[in-house]
């Protein structure tokens, strides 16, 4: 078996199927890869966008509160130069300035010669005290009159603070006149000014422009160098950058379970695909080859030439192959489903089938098979052989009955020819035997009956010659003709008593016969005729009816010659009427007797053949020998019977003969 | 003379008595070789005619085989076979029959039908010896005798013959003299009945 190339385009077919769930599924995986990357980058801008607008944000403040801090320091040098500000108030003023600005290390009043004037410290800076480089601030304020910061070289020890200072420079009618110097600790600036929670995350740094640090804020953490943002504070003179170093870390790839989980499950996904796909592959495998069994048993079915059938358990037709519905002529349609009585029983033999459907019901099955006969849709008959038995599932519970039925038509010809050719060939050669004894015999006769007629004829010529008469010579001549004759006669008397002595021989043999066994055994012969012609046979001996003496050689042979005339004579009629009806009872009239009869419902005798029915070498059959009915009578004869016949009421001829019963002939 | 050929004596010596009972001589043989025997032997021809009656079954040679016999012989116009058959025998007797077996009869048979018929054979075995001697006879012509007897016979006077044969009408008449001493008759009427 092999399947046509209509399979190709399933295949492609198949392969659209799973293309694309496994497209979807390494888009998904793409995806699921590609996200976690999208996701570090995106955070890590984020993180450096954040960062970045902190820094800004927290420039922005430092600015901010050194804006104020430069107004507060204007206002002072205002008042200073305004000059109604005490020494003392001048004092207080500075120190709630640095009270409220702790970024604040200390604030100087210094005249324009350089001179310490007031300061918050008791101890005032001495002018030589003051660094090169804030002299030289100075120096150039005092003609710009512009403030300005100056950044302090850091420190080599790191335990004192990097400082800057602001100067602002004091006038008077446009005439300098000293500067407000205000110190701030760099450290300080971000100690007080930088928000905590931007501390906290964060390294803030102060750098000049030769990246000394100036100050460094690091509470939550040395900053990692991942995200870092620098940004010039933008102060006059001064050329501080504030550098910001995130403590965290670069965004990790698989940041948390969540994409173990997705990943995880995308492995899954994918393993259960190929699971599928084997499974499904498999399963198509499987698929095929079922499909390609049951093609292959349809076609074995449809082409079988044995029918087959199964009953369910409640005698429902489930099933009938196409052979079974070409034999009976039903479509399977009209039979599946029905049940009994079906529609290819035959009606005359309704009761066989009811009773073998019952025993089957009763789980009595008959595993040599049967035969029986089945109707065709156009009411004809045929011969089948069935065989069942019983259908288990595979829980090994039964289901119903499976019966494979062979149309045997064929067979039974055959039989049936091989039967008459065989009874032909008998027949022939019992033609031949009795050719030959008919021959001997009536050359045994002939001879002694021609010399006899030669002899009276001869005598019976001398006595008419009226001129030979008179002779004593010729009276001597007819004597001896006479006694010659006369001894030939009697060589035909011995020729017929012997025969006769030869058939007497043959005296039958007397024993008491049980009728139902003999009807049986003969109904058994001539079954196989019956059945070539439809004819069923049925043997019906009355309870009771007594064994008869017979020779039961002779008794058969007269039922076989009878039942055999019924059947051919019924061979052509309707088919309900083929019935052959033997029947065997105590006879009612005579007591001690036993009828027999033999009932067919065939053509019957035609009026011609009656007068010579019983004759010898009558028969109304072409092969037939014209012995059958003689011997029947003979043999009924002997055994001290007559046969006779009648008509029977419902067509045909019943043959009739009465036995004495064995007991009634012990008495 | 009737000749039987029977196996059974029985029915030999009950055709011997019934051929007897009609005046008719008869001899039997108990089989096909005695008869042949007798023929061998030198057998003349009986001058009442001879007749075979020859049983169609008999266990040395079967009767159609001696029958086959005479016919090679040219016999069985002077001795005409009448066969006896059995039964069953019919079709072998039919086609001897037709071979020229003069009758066959059935057994049992009506003996005055067959003595009958016995009768007509040597009637005829009679004649067909008479034809026989006639034959020979006429083979003892020379061609000019035979010449002059087919002229003669046309009915032609001897002058004429003469005549139309060129001849002188003495020769015709020494030919005449000689075919009719020949031919045993003495006038030329005699020798037509002879030849008819």
């Amino acid at each position: 078996m092999s399947f046509p190339l209509s399979y190709k385009p399933l295949l492609s077919r198949r392969t659209w199927q799973w293309l694309v769930p496994v497209l979807c599924a390494l888009l998904f995986l793409a995806t699921a890869i590609w996200l976690p990357y999208q996701a570090q980058q995106m955070e890590s801008i984020e993180r450096q966008e954040q960062l970045i607008a902190d820094t800004l944000w927290v420039e922005q403040t430092i600015r901010f509160q050194l804006g104020r801090n430069e107004d507060d320091i204007q206002s002072l040098a205002h008042e200073i130069a305004a000059g109604h500000l005490t020494n003392e108030n001048l004092q207080s003023r500075m120190r709630f300035l640095l009270r409220t600005h702790p970024e604040l290390t200390r604030i100087t009043w210094i005249d324009a010669a350089g001179q310490t004037l007031a300061s918050d410290q008791e101890a005032p800076l001495a002018s030589q005290a003051l660094p090169e480089s804030l002299r030289l601030k100075l120096a150039r304020i005092r003609s710009t009159l512009a403030p300005e910061y100056i950044q302090h070289d850091p420190p080599k020890d790191s335990r004192h603070p990097a400082l800057m200072d602001y100067l602002f420079p004091i006038q008077q009618g446009g005439r300098y006149i000293g500067s407000v110097i205000a110190t701030y600790s760099l450290g300080g600036i971000l100690e007080h000014m930088v928000p905590w929670w931007f501390a906290q995350k964060n390294e803030v740094r102060l750098v000049d422009r030769h990246e000394r640090i100036l100050g460094q804020r690091a509470a939550g953490g040395i900053g990692r160098g991942v995200y870092t943002y620098a940004h010039d504070l933008h102060l006059p003179y001064a050329d501080i950058t504030l550098r910001t170093d995130s403590v965290k870390g670069p965004p990790r790839l698989l940041p948390n379970l969540l994409i173990v989980v997705v990943v995880a499950l995308s492995l899954g996904l994918f393993w259960s695909l190929a699971a599928l796909w084997r499974d499904v592959n498999r399963r198509m495998a499987v698929e095929r080859a079922l499909r390609e069994q049951v093609a292959f048993r349809t076609a074995m079915e449809d082409s079988l030439v044995t029918g087959l059938r199964v009953y369910d358990l409640n005698g429902r037709i489930t099933y009938v192959n196409p052979a079974f519905c070409r034999m009976v002529g039903v479509p399977a349609e009209e039979l599946i489903g029905r049940s009994p009585p079906m529609p290819y029983w035959a009606p005359e033999i309704l009761q066989d089938y009811q009773e073998r459907f019952a025993q089957r019901i009763a789980g009595r099955i008959d595993s040599q098979g049967f035969e029986t006969i089945f109707l065709r849709r156009d009411r004809t008959r045929f011969p089948v052989l069935i065989y069942e038995s019983a259908l288990v599932d595979e829980n090994g519970r039964q289901t119903g009955w499976m019966s494979s039925i062979l149309d045997i038509s064929d067979r039974k010809r055959f039989e049936e020819l091989n039967r008459s050719q065989q009874e032909k060939l008998q027949a022939s050669a019992r033609m031949v035997i009795m050719g030959e004894l008919a021959s001997t015999l009536a050359h045994e006769l002939n001879q002694p009956l021609a010399a006899i007629i030669s002899y009276t004829t001869g005598a019976l010529n001398l006595l008419a010659d009226p001129d030979a008469c008179a002779g004593e010579a010729d009276m001597t001549l007819i004597r001896n003709a006479l006694e010659k004759a006369n001894a030939q006669a009697q060589r035909a008397g011995h020729v017929i008593r012997s025969v006769h002595t030869f058939t007497k021989r043959r005296e039958p043999h007397r024993e008491p016969v049980n009728l139902s066994a003999l009807i049986a055994d003969i109904v058994q012969l001539a079954e196989l005729q019956a059945k070539q012609y439809f004819i069923t046979i049925r043997a019906d001996v009355a309870p009771g009816t007594p064994a008869v003496l017979a020779d039961p050689m002779m008794l058969g042979q007269v039922l076989l010659n009878l039942t055999r005339n019924a059947i051919e004579s019924m061979r052509d009629m309707a088919p309900e009427r083929r019935i052959l009806d033997i029947g065997a009872a105590s006879d009612p009239l005579a007591p001690g007797h036993v009828n027999i009869s033999v009932t067919d419902r065939g053509c019957g005798i035609p009026q011609d053949a009656r007068e010579r029915l019983f004759s010898p070498f009558f028969s109304t059959k072409t092969d037939g020998m014209g012995m059958g009915l003689k011997i029947c009578r003979t043999v009924v004869e002997s055994h001290g019977g007559t046969l006779t016949y009648t008509d029977n009421p419902g067509g045909g001829t019943v043959f009739r003969f009465s036995l004495h019963a064995a007991s009634s002939a012990k008495t | 003379m009737l000749h039987i050929v029977d196996d059974e004596e029985v029915i030999r010596d009950s055709l011997t008595w019934l051929a007897q009972s009609r005046r008719i001589q008869a001899s039997s043989y108990a089989g096909v070789q005695p008869f042949l025997d007798m023929l061998d032997a030198g057998y003349t021809f009986s001058p009442e005619g001879d007749c075979l009656l020859l049983d169609m079954r008999m266990p040395d040679m079967s009767g159609a085989l001696l029958f086959d016999t005479l016919a090679a012989r040219g016999l069985t116009q002077r001795m005409p076979v009448i066969f006896l058959t059995g039964h069953g025998d019919v079709p072998m007797a039919v086609d001897s029959l037709k071979r020229g077996a003069f009758d066959f009869f059935e057994k049992p048979f009506n003996d005055n039908k067959l003595m009958d018929r016995v009768q007509e054979a040597l009637q005829a075995s009679l004649q067909a010896g008479e034809q026989a001697q006639v034959q020979a006879r006429l083979d003892s012509l020379s061609a000019r005798e035979r010449e002059v007897m087919d002229l003669i016979l046309e009915g032609r006077m001897n002058k004429v013959i003469a005549d139309m044969m060129g001849i002188t009408m003495r020769t015709v008449e020494v030919h005449r003299a000689h075919l009719f001493a020949k031919m045993g008759v003495r006038t030329a009427v005699e020798l037509a009945r002879l030849l008819k």
